[in-house]
């Protein structure tokens, strides 16, 4: 094996939650590995559609192809044509990554259902749309990579949050139930699982990660570029028996007691 | 049958190692408590002698027998001590296990006899036990296992190796169990105590009375036996190669600090 197999050259992806740390470097880390890379947003703000212009900037500059579009990935029509679009502009739609995050956290007597629904339906329902606009062409061709990025939070249990929680612990064994479903059609579907990251939503206040960076075990948090450049592992000709699996970044996090 | 006599553990014999105090003293009286006899079993003998005078107080019949777990030739003259007393053993509580301090060190400095009689301990005894004692269990028609393991069996710490190895080997090992003994209508579960300082107020403070756990406090002997006579009576029959821990919480978490509770509410225009 030379390291030439893990290149993605000519292959296409789709990259959902681009604007995110984790999303934009997974985009980053497929496209510097010779794949295509289309992205989207999570939500459809005017900050998100800077950074999704911003990562396909940074794409395009590495010579690779892109385009960027910015979505509400809860909405269905948006991930629809968002998938076709990447086909029809690319050729092919070879890896989806799912990256959706919308932050959120709260005690649960104080989240009213208008969040709690918008949070499952973003983190977690919007996975749902986009895998199965992907699934389409990618068994078509019989060939496919799904990646959803989780967090600790798909894991583990965190005080304020619950919403948050289910929708990643969601995303997370949806990750499984599409592994098997789809294990004869040419499609992998596995998570990388996201320890504390630099950049992630949930991590806005620096008190909060300094706390962290003095309780985990490697002491410090993860860079996006290490999160992302997983997906690439993932998504590479070399992965092609791993199904349902979640390769988790996180410094020790997991083993701790 | 009404629930809760099927906790009832009348005209069964219940076999506890480690059983001369703390954890395994507690079970022990507990599952005399449901009506069993209970063979009690450890090294030190003074200790086991006064867990019976507490199980005879209560009505039940008791025999203490000295045992060292790391000797399956103990082991099996554990368990014939047992039988000759008490017809049959029904039920099996591996409790015996530990570690000393010295035992806590850097991996480098872990001479081979400390690994060796660390895993002997805490794996390797429950083995000889549950050897000795599941071809007569199958023979009568069925048994329970209790396999006690720990936090450190599924999370690890500083400078714990050998017992976080053993304990997380017990784990398994009890799954096998529960796969190749369920036809024989044998369950075999594990308890996964957390902290656990025996009102020993030395333990107490080390522990810091369980400021970080998340319920923040520490168990209480009397809390984890009732546990230990549900895995060993009918209410637990179809439960098998499970876990039950009772350990205040921190096995939901593990990944931040506990009390980690940051607030971030939906950025407005997101809604």
């Amino acid at each position: 094996m030379s390291l030439a197999a893990f290149s993605l050259a000519d292959k296409n992806a789709l990259v959902l939650g681009a604007s995110s740390a984790i999303g934009r470097a997974a985009a980053c880390a497929l496209a510097e590995t010779g794949a295509d890379v289309a992205v989207g947003s999570t939500l459809a703000t005017l900050r998100e559609r800077a950074a999704v212009l911003s990562c396909r900037d940074a794409i395009q500059s590495q010579g690779r192809k892109s385009l960027a579009q910015t979505i509400d990935a809860a909405n269905e029509a948006d991930v629809q044509a968002l998938v076709e679009q990447t086909i029809s502009e690319l050729g092919t739609l070879d890896i989806l990554v799912n990256a959706h995050d919308l932050p959120f956290a709260k005690p649960l007597r104080d989240i009213s259902s208008k969040e709690w629904r918008r949070v499952l339906e973003v983190n977690l329902t919007g996975v749902y749309f986009a895998c199965r606009a992907a699934a389409e062409p990618m068994s078509a061709q019989h060939s496919g990579r799904i990646i959803n990025i989780v967090s600790l939070l798909g894991e583990r249990g965190m005080i304020n949050g619950s919403a948050y929680c289910a929708a990643q612990g969601g995303v997370l064994n949806l990750t499984r139930a599409l592994a098997l479903e789809w294990a004869r059609s040419g499609i992998t579907v596995n998570a990388v699982g996201a320890g504390w990251t630099e950049g992630m939503g949930l991590l806005k206040d620096t008190a909060v990660q300094e706390q962290l960076r003095r309780y985990l075990p490697q002491k410090r948090l993860a860079q996006p570029s290490e999160v992302g450049e997983a997906a690439v592992y993932l998504a590479s000709d070399m992965a092609g028996f791993i199904t349902g699996q979640t390769v988790w970044i996180e410094g020790g996090a997991l083993s701790h007691l | 049958m009404s629930v809760l006599d099927k906790l009832r553990l009348d005209g069964k014999t219940a076999l506890v190692t480690g059983a001369g105090r703390g954890l395994g003293r507690a079970m022990a009286l507990d599952l005399a408590e449901a009506g069993a006899a209970v063979v009690v079993a450890s090294r030190t003998q003074s200790q086991i002698d006064e867990t019976v005078d507490l199980i005879r107080a209560q009505g039940r019949r008791s025999l203490a027998v000295s045992v060292d777990i790391t000797d399956s030739h103990s082991v099996n003259a554990m368990v014939e001590a047992g039988r000759a007393a008490f017809g049959q053993i029904d039920i099996l509580v591996n409790n015996a296990g530990g570690a000393t301090k010295g035992m806590f060190r850097p991996l480098d400095t872990i001479p081979d006899t400390h690994w060796q009689v660390g895993v002997d301990t805490n794996l390797s005894g429950a083995v000889y036990c549950c050897r000795a004692l599941l071809p007569s269990m199958v023979e009568q028609g069925g048994g329970k296992i209790i396999n006690i393991t720990s936090g450190f069996g599924v999370r690890a710490a500083k400078n714990n190796y050998m017992y976080t190895a053993a304990k997380a080997g017990l784990i398994n090992f009890t799954r096998a169990l529960a796969m190749n003994y369920a036809e024989h209508n044998i369950q075999a579960n594990l308890i996964l105590p957390g902290i656990f300082p025996h009102d020993d107020p030395e333990l107490i403070e080390f522990w810091r009375g369980g400021k970080f756990i998340p319920v923040g406090r520490v168990g209480q002997d009397a809390e984890l036996g009732p546990a230990c006579v549900f895995l060993a009576s009918d209410m637990s029959n179809y439960m098998n190669g499970q876990m039950l821990a009772l350990e205040g919480g921190g096995l939901a978490g593990g990944q931040a600090p506990c009390g980690f509770a940051p607030v971030v509410p939906l950025e407005e225009d997101s809604v």
